[in-house]
């Protein structure tokens, strides 16, 4: 944060008149304590509380006398908070990660071959396996809930009657509700017995359990958001093909479903976000083995997930390998990001288009 | 649907027609279901019905339904029948066909001839051609039916015959599974039963567009059918699963005198009922803070945002930001509290850590849903105040606020429940002692010093367990914790979160309907 003109900042910024002199001077000295407080809250000072205090005194001082402007002051302020965090997430995460890449160089992502994952002095860590293992469920999940996902999203918005909507519409925001260790737990017990006992798998555990879990957890995502696109159809563009005497099916395939594409692929992108971010369900079902399965697309096989990785990993972890588990959270962290800010831009430009059209 | 009663009175026989096409979509149905039974062990593969086997029994299902369909779609299409039938199947099926032809090729040459993966790749591509091709340019009463009656007659006679029975096995070479006819049986039945469904529904509205949304419609049905069946088993699940812990030694009665030990109890050695009071205590104390951190943060962001900034880069940037801090992985935000958070707070995990990072994973939403509330207050409100001459900041406070209470709480509820739940920040920042005895008392533990920090809560600042972690605890201890356990903390988790949703779902509506009065 620079500290250049905070006067006539200040002032511009919050409309203040230039004679109010003690608005400012307050805002000022608010300022400059919150500065302090974060500045040594960064260096994990003890003393953060006594600018902190003086922060907390002014901000009382401004709403009992200006309150209009503290309390544009302080929105203002949760405003830039929340940029923040996502700023320090960022620098955090790389920081801690910087050790790994830099000993680990471009290998860290490329390197194929085994060994791996080695702690413990040997100090090899190559996250492709990791990788790989993301990749793999997070396309058996998205082969559930992306296809279910939207069917279920045309039922809610376009299909089902409203009673029936009523029902249907409040249960999948519930299964969005289902804790993750949940869907873990019954993983770990129910579906990995069941999985060893009938198919005889030599190891507890398997990709194609955790797909069909993850799977499931993202359907939700999937279906909310797809259907608020679908939603956001002009209902003249349906009722115009509606005119023409076409079914309600018809209409759906050749008018609401085109329309919606952006926005449903959109949906289908935070659907992916959430399978590639899922933590728990991986870590319990899984059974850790940091290398590739063999053959790549053995799905029965063991192998381990990003977030697998670290869950299981940070208990034991320091030095480098603590580094290179955040190395595996950067990944993490880059990926969802581009996916969520790639699904904003097609949700945004979808919106554009529409409004032009109608 | 009633565009067809015209076709319907020019053929006299259209109403057997109609009884055939939905005998079939009923007997498909029943096929479905018991494949599901079957897949999970509650139909045994041994149950015979007048001394055919359960297999031979779907075998016989899919000989009729398949007979049936071809004998359909041959009678609309040499015009026994008259139907609705396009010309044409048309591409969109033929893909849809394309795929059921790559399973069934890619399948059928690696288990018959035991090729490798590149080998039934290549095979269930071509057959996937074909498929496409094939069917796209049938007539559409011939293309619809055919293809998915074939199939179902080939299973069937796989089955009737005993091609594939109980004991029947295929061990790929190249992956670690085995796949037995108990498993293999159902999904194929489960699969097939599902095109049977489908082309049979095409057939009871007569082809046309009337039977491709009858035969869509019935897929779309199931799907949604499907996943609130998939909500109530698994409530049922956990529920049977964990009701006998949850209420082993509990007491009802006399009176008020309820006693329930597993909610009330630590986990003590030597101690009659364990419990999860610990851990009940750390979540609803995670909560509360993670609570007291975003919801101030987030709806000051959000009236910032949507009041006093004028539309532009910045808003664009902070609203960008804030959709991307929703999807940012729970693990992820573990790490960032781990790198960041619990340094600061004497260097070990500690309860205050947990309830910020958990308030930095609600923010967004909070954010998010109340921007969308303080949104759809009409403008006309803001106008009819400013009209009054009170300043912007007294019409927040007293207009758009107010009115835009009700969403935001609702947002904030679902979220709370959302939160609840997460296990994987609490695990890297927060826990500690995974079956602690007693839980954090943080309202007795403030202590003012005249040294700085001044205020201290030395329980704040400890490492505390948590309703998931608890959970996750179970399963990692491994042998020496009882299973029993594990599922008794997984109802009661399950009952805070859902009791959370139940409450946010139940007031949109209480207040949509308020606001349609």
């Amino acid at each position: 944060m620079t500290t250049k003109e905070p006067f006539q900042q200040l002032k511009d910024r919050f409309g203040v008149e230039a004679s109010d002199d003690r608005v400012v001077t307050a805002g000022a000295a608010g300022a400059l304590c919150l500065v302090a407080t974060a500045i040594l809250f960064l260096l994990g000072s003890q003393f953060t509380a006594i600018p902190l205090a003086g922060f907390l005194f002014t901000v009382g001082y401004g709403l009992w006398n200006h309150q209009a402007t503290t309390a544009k002051a302080l929105t203002f302020l949760a405003t830039i908070a929340t940029g923040a965090i996502l700023a320090l997430i960022t620098v955090y995460l790389i920081s801690e990660a910087l050790p790994a890449m830099r000993e680990m160089g471009l290998s860290m992502f490329t390197e194929a071959s085994a060994p791996m994952w080695r702690t413990r002095g040997e100090e090899v860590y190559s996250l492709v396996p990791m990788m790989w293992g993301t990749l793999v469920t997070t396309i058996l999940a998205m082969l559930i809930a992306g296809p279910l996902g939207v069917a279920g999203a045309l039922f809610i918005s376009e299909i089902a009657p409203d009673a029936v909507r009523e029902i249907v519409k409040p249960a999948v925001e519930t299964l969005a509700g289902i804790p993750s260790i949940v869907y873990g737990f019954i993983g770990f017990t129910i579906l990995n017995d069941y999985m060893m006992e009938n198919l005889e798998l030599p190891t507890s555990g398997s990709l194609v359990i955790v797909g069909l879990v993850v799977g499931l957890m993202s359907l939700p995502t999937v279906v909310s958001v797809a259907e608020d696109a679908i939603a956001s159809v002009p209902e003249s563009m349906k009722s115009g093909s509606l005119a023409l005497g076409t079914t309600d099916w018809q209409t759906i395939k050749s008018i609401t479903i085109p329309a919606a594409f952006s926005g449903v692929s959109a949906a289908v992108l935070l659907g992916v976000g959430r399978a590639v971010g899922e933590t728990m369900a991986a870590t319990v079902i899984l059974g850790h083995a940091q290398r590739l399965p063999d053959p790549l697309y053995d799905v029965f096989g063991n192998t381990e997930t990003l977030t697998s990785l670290i869950a299981s990993q940070y208990g034991v972890a320091s030095g480098t390998h603590m580094s290179a588990l955040f190395a595996a959270g950067v990944v993490l962290f880059v990926s969802v990001t581009v996916l969520s800010i790639g699904s904003q831009y097609i949700e945004r430009r979808m919106k554009h288009q529409l409004q032009g059209e109608s | 649907m009633s565009g067809e009663t015209a076709s319907r009175t020019a053929a006299p026989g259209i109403d057997t027609f109609d009884r055939v096409a939905l005998g079939i979509v009923g007997t498909a149905i029943v096929t479905f279901l018991l494949g599901w039974t079957t897949l999970f062990d509650r139909t045994s593969p041994d149950t015979a019905v007048a001394g055919l086997s359960l297999f031979a029994l779907f075998g016989a299902a899919f000989l009729l339904a398949g007979a049936g369909l071809i004998a359909a779609g041959i009678a609309s299409n040499v015009g026994l029948f008259e139907t609705t039938a396009d010309q044409y199947t048309g591409l969109g099926t033929g893909v849809a066909f394309g795929v059921v032809g790559f399973a069934t090729g890619g399948l059928v040459t690696t288990i018959l001839f035991g090729v490798g993966a590149t080998g039934s790749v290549l095979v269930g591509l071509v057959v996937a051609l074909i498929a496409t091709l094939g069917v796209a340019v049938l007539p559409e009463d011939i293309g619809t039916t055919l293809p998915v009656g074939l199939l179902a007659l080939t299973w069937g006679v796989l089955l009737v015959a005993g091609f594939v029975d109980v004991g029947w096995v295929w061990d790929p070479p190249s992956i670690k599974a085995t796949f037995h006819a108990p498993i293999v049986v159902p999904l194929v039945t489960i699969a097939l039963s599902l095109l049977v469904a489908w082309s049979g529904a095409i057939v009871a509205e007569e082809f046309g567009s009337q039977g491709r949304q009858n035969g869509a419609y019935l897929m779309i049905g199931l799907n949604a059918f499907g996943m609130i069946a998939v909500l109530l088993l698994l409530i049922l699940f956990v529920v049977r699963k964990g009701l006998p812990k949850l209420l082993e030694g509990a007491q009802f009665g006399p009176g008020l005198n309820i006693s329930v030990p597993f909610l009330t109890k630590g986990v003590v050695l030597g101690q009659q009922y364990n419990g999860i009071f610990p851990a009940i205590v750390g979540t609803v104390w995670l909560v509360i803070g993670a609570v007291v951190l975003a919801i101030p943060m987030g709806i000051g962001a959000a009236v910032f945002l949507t009041e006093y900034a004028e539309q532009g880069r910045f808003t664009a940037v902070i609203e960008t930001a804030t959709n991307a801090l929703w999807s940012t992985p729970s693990i992820v935000y573990g790490l960032f509290g781990y790198a960041f958070l619990v340094p600061r707070f004497g260097n070990r995990n500690s309860l205050l850590a947990g309830m910020m990072v958990l308030g930095f994973m609600l923010l967004p939403l909070v954010v998010i849903t109340s921007r969308e509330a303080i949104k759809s207050v009409p403008d006309e409100y803001r106008d009819a105040s400013a009209a009054l001459g009170v300043n912007q900041w007294q019409t927040i406070r007293s207009v758009v606020l107010p009115a835009a209470m009700p969403g935001v709480v609702t947002g904030v509820i679902l979220g709370v429940g959302r939160i609840a739940g997460e296990t994987a920040p609490i695990l890297l920042v927060t826990s500690g002692q995974p079956f602690p005895a007693r839980a954090p008392s943080i309202l007795g533990s403030f202590r003012f010093t005249a040294a700085p920090p001044f205020v201290q809560n030395e329980a704040l600042l400890q490492a505390s367990s948590a309703l998931p972690y608890q959970l996750y605890a179970v399963i990692t201890a491994g042998v020496g914790q009882e299973e029993a356990f594990g599922w008794g903390t997984a109802l009661v988790l399950l009952m805070v979160v859902l009791g959370f949703y139940a409450i946010g779902i139940t007031s949109r509506i209480y207040f949509r309907k308020k606001l349609n009065q």
